[in-house]
């Protein structure tokens, strides 16, 4: 491409892009001040009067650091024991106990509820057991919403603490017990300072999930409101303006996380010292009784793990109204999975979910595409911020983009850059694929920056054109990682919670919306199908992505 | 006969930076001309715009009479041998040197015969199947040679094609291209920094210095008569010694050389000048011996080192006069820690004399 046509596509690109990501949030802040009326601090100064305002900003902050620190004590030594110990079945452990990062938050919440939930297995299991009047526990505040983030968001210490041991050069630690350090001093004055920025980068990853998530504090919170559930509460209750300013307060936390994060980079500082030596070499367990042990460990911790998933498989066998007061389901068919099939009512949802998912995917793959091969083109100023706008949705919460868009899109004034876009089946299909541009274009950041100019370069000079060098050279170099991009794409499209719910209408309803509505009318059974579903669908993307970019 | 290839006043400038400046080259039909170097004297960025990669801010590109200067690579019709192979990947050996028939959708059976005529011009028959990476590196060049060659480009362009193999292998590879080009009698433009390689393969050698020609000539030329002290220090090895032009066409030399005395040292003026001017003396090592006493116009000094080399011993001389020499002479000429005198051997190699740039005072 000419130079000035790549400036005009590079400008074209990053004003769709703005428009997009950035407008809606800038609509919503302008809304959000009084605008266009008039500048005026008021909405502010109301979230500032109300009590419940700051109750649910401060619990928010501290449910995330609690989040991290639990995730952190999961996440760290499980990476450990699977990076530094050799038992049999340590592969595919090591490769199931990352899953829960690919499975749709709310699935994970079901799932958990039919586990540890007041009718769940293991209440029901206890309750037989002791021959107790009422459920022993019931799962909800604070100490559910943790449990499911400690649960889920480990994942991230686990994934940040193995990439950074298997960078960590063997000859450091040799040259540590060289100086005459123990295993005990070698731990804690060599490998921990070297993983400093992969567990900050961890740490502020869980921090941001923690603070965006939706799921587990909707189904678990009852009363105890965070500031997503908080969003979605004053949005229901017509509370606009409320919800904007609530929007705007978590989105500038949001920020201030992704500015920190920038600041780490834990991707690139966990390498020390530029050459890369050899990982430290896995230790074979040999006395028999210790291999036994990590064994047993391993696969207990990975059972306890995936034990929501299969309790979830399993209700989706139960057929509705049979289990009652027992403690194991009498009744085990497949007649969930019937009805779904043969009521269209039901499978209206799997079938919006599919086609929106794949809308979504296709259109964040090419916009995603372009404005990383514009943005590592063109450089400098245009090329930073195409990068720049690519990675904003990553940062902001589902909630602030779903206000952000229901604002900016619910009127009309082509003038404005404003449609209406809110009640029309265009509006999710938009949403999710905002919400996944991070994920094909970061991919596809990746995969070009891999690439050696000189073999575009090659297929000109062998005569090839534009269209030929790019389909039979680049796009065949760059699919591992557009396939990556696309596949974790789809997964976040698929399962959406947090932006549906905002933003569905009854005939655009996605699986996860549908999966909330049967368990309000006790149809566990159907849920869990919804839930069976979505999971294997995504257990499959998550192995195209994990083939094609190996941790 | 009209040159293959012309270039006219090419500049090229990346932002504030001067790459390449009123560059102009001829190359022969047949020729190969290798561009020699140091690192970042514009050798790629040439290339590249004969290539097409880049744009030249001014200037023209003519092939065989027919301008090219902003056609774009793919219409060129030009080989590439890229620095670091450049190979395809996600395509087999076959398919890599299979590439660029069929851009120009020549016939399949074609392109099949032309892939079994090429490989084993670079002796890589039965490699057709293999991937890329499952090739050695001294293979690998050969397929990106095979792969350049297969659609019988007018021209041939190589960037430092052997700088990514080890020492051992490169000797080996670059008979192995030289033969292959010469076998073709492809016109070559071959592009390394350094000189042994350059003088092996090029039958002529073009010296860029800093974006500029330095001197366009056989390596016979650039070694006897270097035009400048570039040339001179740059190809073989070289000592220079400030001095000042004295009335009878030699060179003053020493501590007293401003009085019009000195060491009267014979040289071969590059350019015209004054009795009087400062200029500079390269000398070479095979234009000096060592004498044991002081006869006539000598310099003296002591032995700092001696390296055995084969073909010759160097011994390096520290002068009283102060700066060093290198002069090279029989094993058993001298020891180090030796007093020596160095004495001209102007039939052998003359020294030759140079301009001084102003403020480069000794
Ligand atoms: N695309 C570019 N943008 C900016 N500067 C460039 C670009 N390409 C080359 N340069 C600069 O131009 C100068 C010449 O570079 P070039 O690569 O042509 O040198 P070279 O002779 O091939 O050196 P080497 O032997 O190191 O390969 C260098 O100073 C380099 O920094
Ligand atoms: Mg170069």
């Amino acid at each position: 491409m000419r130079p000035e046509a790549r400036r005009i596509a590079g400008y074209g690109v990053a004003a769709l892009l703005t428009w997009l990501v950035g407008y809606p949030l800038l609509i919503t802040l302008m809304e959000a001040l009084g605008l266009p009326r008039g500048l005026s601090l008021e909405h502010f100064a109301e979230f500032a009067r109300r009590p419940d305002e700051w109750q649910a900003l401060w619990r928010s902050l501290w449910i995330s650091a609690a989040s991290v620190a639990l995730a952190g004590a999961v996440g760290i030594p499980l990476a450990f024991v699977f990076a530094r110990t050799e038992f049999p079945g340590r592969r595919i452990l090591g490769a199931l106990v990352a899953l829960p990062v690919a499975l749709p938050p709310l699935v994970g919440v079901i799932a958990f509820l039919f586990l540890y939930g007041e009718s769940g297995f293991v209440s029901r299991g206890l309750q037989s057991l002791l021959g107790l009047e009422q459920a022993p526990w019931r799962l909800s505040g604070p100490a559910a919403i943790l449990l499911v983030h400690a649960y889920s968001m480990y994942v991230y210490f686990y994934l940040f603490t193995r990439a950074g041991l298997a960078r960590l050069d063997v000859a450091m630690l040799e040259a540590s017990a060289s100086l005459g350090a123990g295993r005990v001093a070698t731990l804690f004055r060599v490998t921990l300072p070297l993983l400093t920025p992969a567990l900050v980068g961890a740490s502020l990853l869980t921090f941001m999930t923690s603070l965006a998530s939706f799921s587990a504090p909707y189904i678990f919170g009852g009363g105890f409101r965070v500031m997503t559930t908080q969003i979605v509460a004053s949005k229901l209750n017509g509370e606009l303006s409320m919800a904007q300013v609530e929007t705007v307060t978590l989105a500038i936390l949001a920020f201030l996380g992704l500015w920190a994060m920038r600041r780490v980079d834990p991707g690139r500082s966990v390498v020390v010292g530029g050459t890369r030596g050899v990982a430290p070499s896995r230790r074979v367990l040999r006395r028999p009784l210790v291999k036994a042990g990590a064994a047993t460990l391993g696969w207990g911790l990975a059972l306890l793990l995936l034990l929501p998933h299969l309790t979830l498989l399993l209700i989706s066998f139960v057929p509705p109204g049979t289990w009652t007061v027992e403690a194991l389901p009498p009744v085990l068919d497949t007649s969930n999975y019937e009805s779904l099939i043969s009521t269209p009512e039901r499978l209206r949802p799997v079938v919006n979910s599919v086609w929106m998912a794949i809308a979504a995917t296709v259109g964040a793959v090419v916009l995603g595409l372009a404005a990383a091969r514009l943005s590592l083109k063109l450089r400098g100023r245009l090329g930073g911020a195409l990068e720049t706008l690519l990675s904003i949705p990553w940062a902001v919460p589902g909630t602030v983009f779903a206000i952000s868009l229901a604002t900016a899109f619910s009127v009309n004034a082509p003038a404005m850059g404003r449609v209406v876009l809110v009640g029309t089946p265009w509006i999710l299909p938009l949403a999710y694929l905002v919400r996944s541009l991070p994920l094909t274009g970061r991919s596809s950041l990746a995969g070009l920056r891999q690439l050696d100019p000189a073999v575009e370069e090659a297929s000109a000079s062998l005569g090839a054109g534009r269209w030929r060098t790019w389909r039979r050279v680049t796009l065949p170099l760059l699919r591992p990682a557009v396939a990556a991009g696309a596949s974790l794409a789809f997964i976040t499209a698929l399962g959406d919670f947090v932006t549906s719910i905002v933003l569905y209408t009854y005939d655009t309803r996605p699986i996860s919306i549908e999966i909330l509505s049967s368990l309000r009318l006790q149809e566990t059974g159907v849920a869990a199908v919804y839930g069976v579903l979505l999971m294997a669908v995504s257990a499959t993307a998550f192995l195209v992505w994990g083939r094609e970019e190996r941790i | 006969m009209p040159p293959f290839l012309t270039l006219t006043d090419l500049d090229k400038s990346f932002g504030e930076q001067t790459v390449l400046e009123d560059l102009s080259l001829e190359v022969a039909e047949g020729e190969v001309l290798v561009l020699l170097g140091p690192s970042g004297s514009g050798k790629t960025t040439l290339l590249r715009m004969i290539a097409g990669f880049e744009r030249p801010d001014a200037g023209t590109i003519v092939v065989a009479g027919e301008e090219v200067t902003s056609e774009p690579p793919e219409k060129r019709n030009f080989g590439m041998v890229f620095q670091h192979y450049a190979l395809f990947p996600h395509l087999s050996v076959e398919q890599n040197v299979a590439f660029g028939l069929e851009s120009r959708r020549v016939p399949k059976d074609e392109i099949h015969r032309r892939v079994a005529e090429l490989l084993p011009l670079v002796d890589l028959e039965g490699f057709e199947k293999r991937r890329v990476h499952e090739i050695s590196g001294g293979q690998q060049q050969r397929v990106a040679l095979a792969r350049a060659l297969a659609p019988d480009p007018r021209l041939l362009l190589l960037d430092e094609p052997l700088s990514n193999l080890d020492p051992t292998l490169r000797e080996r590879t670059r008979r192995q291209l030289r033969r292959a080009i010469q076998q073709i009698g492809i016109t070559a433009l071959w592009v390394t920094h350094e000189q042994e390689e350059a003088f092996d393969v090029g039958d002529r050698v073009a010296l860029l210095n800093e974006g500029r020609l330095e001197q366009v000539g056989s390596p016979e030329e650039l070694y006897l008569e270097p035009r400048s002290r570039f040339v001179a220090s740059f190809v073989g090895r070289a000592s220079s010694l400030p001095g000042v032009m004295a009335d009878d066409g030699r060179v003053l030399i020493g501590d007293n050389r401003f009085r019009g005395r000195g060491v009267r040292w014979p040289g071969v003026a590059s350019g015209s000048f004054a009795p009087g001017d400062e200029v500079e003396l390269m000398l070479r090592p095979q234009g000096l011996s060592l004498a044991d006493r002081a006869a006539g116009e000598a310099l003296e000094g002591t032995v700092l080192d001696r390296r055995y080399a084969g073909e010759a011993t160097y011994y390096l001389i520290e002068l009283e006069i102060g700066g060093e020499l290198l002069v090279a002479a029989l094993p058993d000429s001298s020891r180090v820690g030796a007093r020596v005198a160095v004495v001209p051997r102007p039939e052998v190699s003359p020294a030759r004399i140079f301009g001084r740039p102003r403020g480069d005072g000794s």
